[in-house]
């Protein structure tokens, strides 16, 4: 009886748990990536580094640029090398095919197209690129999934609780002779419930803690698997908290416990 | 009225005074149980008023029971002892529940133990003894909180005869310390050996209340019918 309600509560959290997870891990992205929106400005191969940096100068006197980057073709082929490596030998290059750059971030995102479009009237600039489109549908993304996942916490919670009274129930149906008893010689509810909530809060400590458990080698063992599959996605900029959720989780378990006993005993009590 | 139709009581009005020993009887099934029921607050009655020792039983609040049910101890023919619990625990249990500190604990079960004369068994457990036992057990426990009033339903209905007589004795010694006792029975030779106040109930009507009455109506030294 004890397992099936350390089981259930288990399996509840778990879902809750990954549910979270997700959604923090894509939050956390989705404004690493907003943070990091950049505009790259490809110039033209006659402009050299001085007319590149006047130009940087420029664009950084723009109110609305919050950060500025000059980056020289020669440090962009290192750039470039650095991100390919492993997959490239970009040593058989023989000569650099990259344009000089200018690296743009903005104070807001919604600056960029703006920004971008003047960047682009000015001399010696051949190409403005910006990635607002992934980032307009992660954004949205999110969005959906923080709003569905207050519902399905929600419903996670509620299912729980469910559960877990219905399998308290059974323990106090098995003592009900007891709990007669106690009401005929004068105890009074709170005194009768005392002993199945604090079985309840054991029981969903518990199963969180099997559910936490579960989540960390889970955790160890596939994250690794899964950031070399997706690898074009920066995970390594979405640190969720997993001492927070750890100990949200656990509180969640510990109320769907507590609830859960109440519901079942005092369904008894007649109260 | 009992809620599938039932009618288990019907104009009834009964007054009991504190310190007497009544006895109600009747069939199986007549009411007698049902009037008990309204006096530990185990039902409540589809009309009319239940007083308990000068408070207002019927109308309470629910939070308020556990209090009334200490000042009313029960008794049934099942004894309702918990199997698991030793006759001093099963005693200690109905202190314990009210809070009770551990040295009134260790007080007072001796004590009533001792008025049931079950001190020498504390250590038993409900299946290593004879009914007689297990039923003073649960009369130890019903007083252990020194309830005013002792309500049994059907006490010795578990009960061999001669058994039955040392409950019974019991039962006088306890009503002669104060203890208000209301007994209900269908058992005719404790009632005519006991000369006590009978009422005697039949469909759920009162048809007799007999200061010192016999079980079979007539034998009484005056017939009174209230109903």
């Amino acid at each position: 009886m004890q397992i099936t309600a350390i089981a259930t509560v288990a399996v509840t959290i778990f879902m809750l748990g990954s549910f979270l997870y997700a959604r923090e891990t894509l939050s956390k992205l989705s404004s690493g990536m907003l943070s990091r929106i950049e505009i790259s400005v490809y110039l033209a191969d006659r402009a050299d580094d001085k007319r590149g940096r006047a130009i940087a100068e420029v664009i950084g006197a723009d109110p609305r640029v919050s950060a500025v980057t000059y980056v020289p073709k020669g440090e962009g082929l290192r750039q470039l090398q650095d991100r390919l490596r492993g997959q490239i030998d970009t040593s058989l290059l023989t000569s650099n095919p990259l344009p000089n750059a200018i690296r743009v971030r903005v104070k807001n995102p919604d600056m960029v197209p703006a920004v971008a479009q003047s960047i682009q009237k000015m001399r010696d600039v051949a190409n403005v690129e910006y990635d607002q489109a992934t980032v307009a549908k992660v954004l949205r993304l999110t969005e959906t999934i923080a709003k569905l996942g207050l519902i399905m916490i929600v419903v996670l919670i509620f299912a729980a609780a469910v559960i877990i009274s219905n399998t308290i129930r059974l323990t106090v149906f098995a003592r009900r002779r007891e709990i007669a008893i106690m009401q005929l010689v004068g105890a009074t509810n709170s005194y009768i419930r005392a002993p199945f909530m604090a079985e309840g809060f054991i029981a969903g400590t518990l199963g969180a803690l099997v559910a936490i458990a579960i989540l960390a080698i889970l955790q160890a063992e596939l994250l690794p698997k899964i950031m070399v599959t997706l690898s074009f996605i920066p995970f390594s900029t979405a640190h969720v908290d997993e001492f927070h959720l750890m100990l949200e989780l656990l509180a969640a378990g510990a109320v769907v416990g507590v609830i859960g006993a109440w519901i079942s005993v005092s369904r008894y009590l007649r109260v | 009225m009992y809620p599938n139709g039932v009618r288990a009581l019907d104009n009834v009005s009964l007054e009991i005074e504190k310190g007497s020993f009544v006895f109600l009887i009747g069939s199986s099934g007549m009411g007698k149980s049902s009037i008990l029921r309204l006096m530990y607050r185990e039902r409540t009655p589809t009309d009319g008023e239940v007083h308990v020792d000068g408070i207002r039983v019927d109308t309470m609040k629910r939070s308020k029971i556990p209090y009334l049910r200490r000042n009313v101890g029960v008794v049934f023919q099942d004894f309702k002892l918990l199997a698991d619990k030793t006759v001093w625990e099963n005693v200690a249990f109905a202190l314990r529940v009210t809070g009770a500190k551990s040295k009134d604990v260790m007080r007072q079960v001796p004590r009533s133990l001792e008025l049931v004369g079950l001190s020498h068994k504390s250590r038993m457990f409900p299946h290593e003894l004879a009914g007689g036992e297990q039923q003073r057990t649960a009369i130890a426990r019903a007083l252990v909180n020194n309830p005013k009033i002792l309500l049994c339903d059907e006490p010795t209905g578990n009960l061999d005869p001669a058994t039955t007589s040392e409950i019974m004795e019991l039962l006088l010694r306890i009503n002669l310390k104060g203890t208000t006792i209301v007994v209900a029975t269908h058992n005719q030779g404790v009632v005519d050996r006991m000369r006590r106040r009978v009422v005697r109930i039949e469909n759920g009507r009162i048809v007799s209340d007999e200061e010192r009455g016999y079980y079979f109506l007539g034998l009484g030294q005056s017939s009174v019918l209230s109903g």
